[in-house]
């Protein structure tokens, strides 16, 4: 009994500690553009795939694999932002629209040229650690560390840098961030970079840890959306919060009751959250 | 319901989209007698998958809530009909006592479908509309994902992955010209329905709440009470339906509460142009007949050089007819035309 617990503690921590870093691009870029990104999976997913095809295909070096992946994603995070939802932008409904069909096109063609079955991208580390008596692999470990450190990072730049403070208060108030003369739309297209990046680098951690599965670019939005719905949408530090707070619950449901009844938890704790709180732990007031 | 009047107005009469409408009426009446009846069987089933489309129009192009779960309705009124008709599909399993339920005729049992579609409709939208439009999107997005988990933990049930066949005799008509007759019946029952719907004070509500909701409350409007209302509308239509197409092809599987479904839903209304009616009609017709007639081929000519299937090919169509016509290409083909009368002129 004791060690189920303190594997669920453990192995918790380190699927929160991605879905972290995914819901936190999901919020950061809702918040500020009140855009609901449909294809903030496929940024998760495609990330890894970049990793796999570099590594495996091309013979690059790890680190430098997983640069370029976390770069492309989030240069593709730009692309995405400019043809498909800048021309649009007044349509809410079509922004929607277009996302979701695009995570399916590319879940599509991924699953052309991949097959179904994952495929694992080739970690820094190996070996196995024993954490209270539970045995721990490396990647783990590793995959925990990056995730708080990249974390703390996006804290320290949303708070403490000039950028980060203008897409806050941008976040906050659009229409007085214009009259004080923000570019608002480079910070759509700056928020948009750090948003899939982020994304990115959460896919790559993934897919080391478990693995990769073109059927992740829709899969992910719904642990996302339990998510940004439980720490309030737009809100960063709610979806960090929130990451842990459904992370354990995943891995607790699929840890005592099987993977078969993950996704039903999840909607359960949304349907849930969204009778007692609607607006989430930090919901932003519209 | 008091609230809907019936006034058919003198000048429908003289409405030029009226007889195009039965023109076109009557082609569909008669046309088993010039077409193949592999054809009518696929034009049958057409006719069914445009119910989806209209009433999906009904929620998101009329009352404009992104409505992406449309499929579960579609599927609960499928299986839903799909365990009334074959009970015994619960022996063996905790609910064996519903395996002794006596099975309701076939009509009574896709009604049911519908009901219950729109029940479940009910205390979702009741718990999701009150809340600003993101939230019912996002929760209406997860649940097909959530739903299509069921058919897999209670698959001996349910059917799994492969689904179950409910068998001849429970389909609406023993021959194919028998159940597309049915399926006509049925679309223009439903079409006429949600038309009265929306055209009366409930309709010009429901778009009062899509074009501003501050000022739709400000007169009056309940407008969690509409989007409630119009959300259970669609959900009906759409297990309606779903019930119906089960009994259309007989057999019953996943792929009714799937995504793909749900996409080729929007596209059609999507390009049928939203908030139109006889726009996702139109857009239902054409993308469903070219999904199941000539896509096919077109894709296996496309793979050989590009990773696309026909799936795929579907998704950039919707990607580009929603970046450069979010209004339906009908719209944007009216507007080249107006653009091109000044420019002559």
């Amino acid at each position: 009994m004791m060690d189920v617990l303190i594997r669920v503690l453990i192995y918790g921590a380190v699927v929160s500690g991605i879905w972290a870093l995914a819901a936190s691009g999901f919020s950061l870029i809702f918040g500020i553009a009140r855009i609901l990104n449909f294809a903030h999976g496929t940024f998760f997913v495609l990330s890894a795939y970049i990793a796999i095809v570099l590594i495996k295909n091309l013979g690059v070096n790890l680190f430098v694999s997983y640069v370029i992946a976390v770069l492309l994603v989030g240069l593709l995070g730009i692309v995405i932002y400019k043809l498909m939802m800048s021309p649009i932008k007044e349509h809410e409904v079509m922004i929607i629209i277009v996302t979701l069909a695009f995570a399916l096109l590319v879940e599509q063609i991924l699953l052309i040229i991949f097959g179904e079955h994952g495929i694992a991208v080739p970690s820094f580390v190996r070996g196995v650690v024993e954490i209270a008596g539970v045995p721990v692999t490396m990647k783990r470990v590793m995959a925990f560390i990056a995730a708080i450190v990249v974390i703390i990072l996006l804290e320290y730049f949303i708070n403490r840098t000039r950028t980060g403070k203008m897409i806050s208060a941008a976040s906050q108030d659009f229409e007085a961030a214009m009259i004080v003369g923000l570019d608002v739309e480079k910070l759509f297209v700056i928020t948009m970079f750090i948003s899939a990046a982020l994304a990115g680098f959460g896919g790559l951690l993934y897919a080391q840890v478990f693995a990769a599965n073109p059927i992740f670019a829709v899969k992910s939005l719904i642990f996302a959306f339990a998510i940004v719905i439980l720490g309030g949408l737009g809100s960063v530090r709610g979806s960090i919060i929130a990451s842990f707070i459904v992370g354990y619950i995943l891995t607790a449901t699929i840890t005592t009751l099987g993977a078969r009844w993950g996704e039903f938890m999840v909607l359960i704790t949304i349907i849930g959250i969204l009778i007692v709180r609607p607006t989430g732990l930090f919901g932003v007031e519209e | 319901m008091k609230e809907m009047k019936l006034n058919f107005k003198a000048k429908d009469a003289k409405d030029p989209r009226l007889a195009v409408a039965v023109i076109i009426l009557i082609l569909a009446g008669i046309a088993p007698l010039f077409i193949p009846e592999a054809f009518i069987y696929l034009i049958g089933l057409t006719f069914l998958f445009i119910i989806l489309a209209i009433s999906w129009d009904v929620i998101v192009g009329y009352t404009g809530q992104v409505n992406l779960g449309h499929t579960v309705f579609v599927g609960i009124g499928a299986y839903t009909t799909a365990l009334l008709q074959v009970p015994s599909r619960f022996e063996g399993s905790f609910l064996s006592f519903m395996a002794g339920i006596p099975t309701p005729p076939i009509a009574v049992s896709i009604l049911l479908g519908g009901i219950i579609a729109a029940f479940v409709g009910f205390v979702i939208g009741v718990i999701t509309l009150r809340l600003k439009g993101y939230y019912f999107a996002l929760v209406t997005a997860v649940l097909p994902l959530v739903f299509i988990q069921f058919l897999y933990v209670w698959s001996d049930i349910l059917g799994g992955e492969e689904g179950f066949s409910i068998g001849l005799e429970r389909a609406l008509a023993p021959d194919p010209v028998g159940r597309y007759y049915i399926a006509l019946f049925l679309l223009v029952i439903s079409a006429i329905i949600l038309h009265v719907i929306l055209r009366s004070s409930i309709g010009y509500k429901f778009r009062a709440v899509r074009d501003d909701e501050i000022l739709a409350e400000s007169v009056g409007i309940d407008i969690v009470k509409y989007k409630v209302l119009s959300f259970v509308i669609s959900s009906f239509f759409a297990g309606l339906a779903g019930a119906a197409i089960i009994h259309y092809r007989i057999t019953i599987g996943p792929d009714v509460f799937d995504i793909p479904l749900m996409l080729l839903i929007i596209l059609a209304a999507v390009i049928g142009g939203l908030g139109t009616l006889y726009g996702p009609i139109i857009g239902g017709f054409l993308i469903f007949l070219a999904k199941n007639w000539w896509l096919k081929g077109i894709a296996a000519q496309v793979s050989q050089v590009l990773p696309l299937n026909d799936e795929a090919i579907l998704y950039i169509i919707l990607i580009v007819v929603a970046i450069f016509a979010p209004h339906g290409l009908w719209s944007y083909l009216k507007k080249f035309a107006e653009r091109k009368k000044v420019k002559t002129a």
